[in-house]
């Protein structure tokens, strides 16, 4: 079973509660009682997302005390970040491809504009 | 919702036939995009390159899902050997003289982020490597002769 940031949050009743518990720290039943789903259906949830390490649980007497981890989350915008990266160079070459093409015309290769590469 | 996709907007100064030609005619992709033995903007057509991080090759497989000539092109983009499936769309919006590209990549999180063999930094390191390297290459180079 897959359990990582992605998992987490591909849930929207999961998305509900990181952003319930975001700012501050609840506990179990404060966090059910937000819900209309049933109390066992959120804790399965609350499981999920402390198995994807979204969410820590805290025992304070008998209270279970849920707090997001959202440094985790920085892994999507990390792994968004790559193909940001990649897309905006490859749109850059595009770009340079299209322009170089409507500056010279007449010649499509590189090699026939004089000494272009000096590596 | 899965997670949203990713999309970036470009304007190029050149009608949409050249960018279309651009995405779709395989010499002109050997020069700003991947070389790719042969491509056609047909529906069911299949297509691989390589990505080399150094030490390993991910081959990227695609499989040409939808297009409408000078405005649409789809393909699906995954890779050789693990599990997930994502989608490549380029739009393209002729505005006066000039084309407006949106570029919608859809499902990157169905790729594995837990496998150590393809994690986030094998991968992440390939895609260094390859905007690093080649594509630094390519840029500067058409950069230079401009």
């Amino acid at each position: 079973m897959r359990r990582d940031v992605f998992q987490a949050i591909a849930d929207p009743t999961r998305r509900e509660i990181i952003n319930l518990i975001a700012y501050k720290t609840m506990n179990l039943n404060a966090i059910a009682e937000s819900f209309d789903v049933s109390r066992p259906a959120i804790s399965k949830h609350i499981k999920i997302l402390t198995e994807c390490g979204l969410v820590v649980i805290t025992q304070q007497g008998r209270e279970r005390y849920c707090e997001a981890n959202l440094k985790s989350l920085g892994e999507v915008s990390h792994w968004i970040e790559q193909y940001r990266v990649f897309w905006t160079s490859k749109l850059d070459a595009l770009e340079r491809f299209l322009n170089k093409d409507a500056a010279a015309p007449a010649s499509r290769k590189h090699k026939s504009t004089k000494k272009a590469k000096r590596k | 919702m899965k997670s949203e996709p990713f999309v970036i907007e470009r304007t190029y100064n050149a009608p949409v036939e050249k960018v279309w030609k651009a995405i779709t005619d395989k010499n002109d992709m050997k020069q700003w995009y991947f070389d790719i033995a042969s491509f056609k903007p047909e529906v069911g057509f299949e297509f691989q390159f390589e990505g080399n991080d150094g030490k390993r090759t991910f081959l990227h497989l695609c499989k040409v899902t939808e297009v409408i000539v000078n405005k649409k092109l789809t393909y699906s983009w995954r890779y050789d050997g693990f599990p997930g499936n994502s989608f490549v769309t380029f739009e393209l919006f002729a505005e006066a003289d000039k084309t407006r590209l949106r570029l919608t990549h859809a499902g990157l999180d169905t790729f594995p982020s837990d496998d150590p063999s393809f994690g986030k930094d094998s991968f992440a390191k390939g895609w260094t490597e390859l905007i690093g390297s080649l594509l630094k290459g390519h840029v500067e180079q058409a950069t230079v002769a401009k």
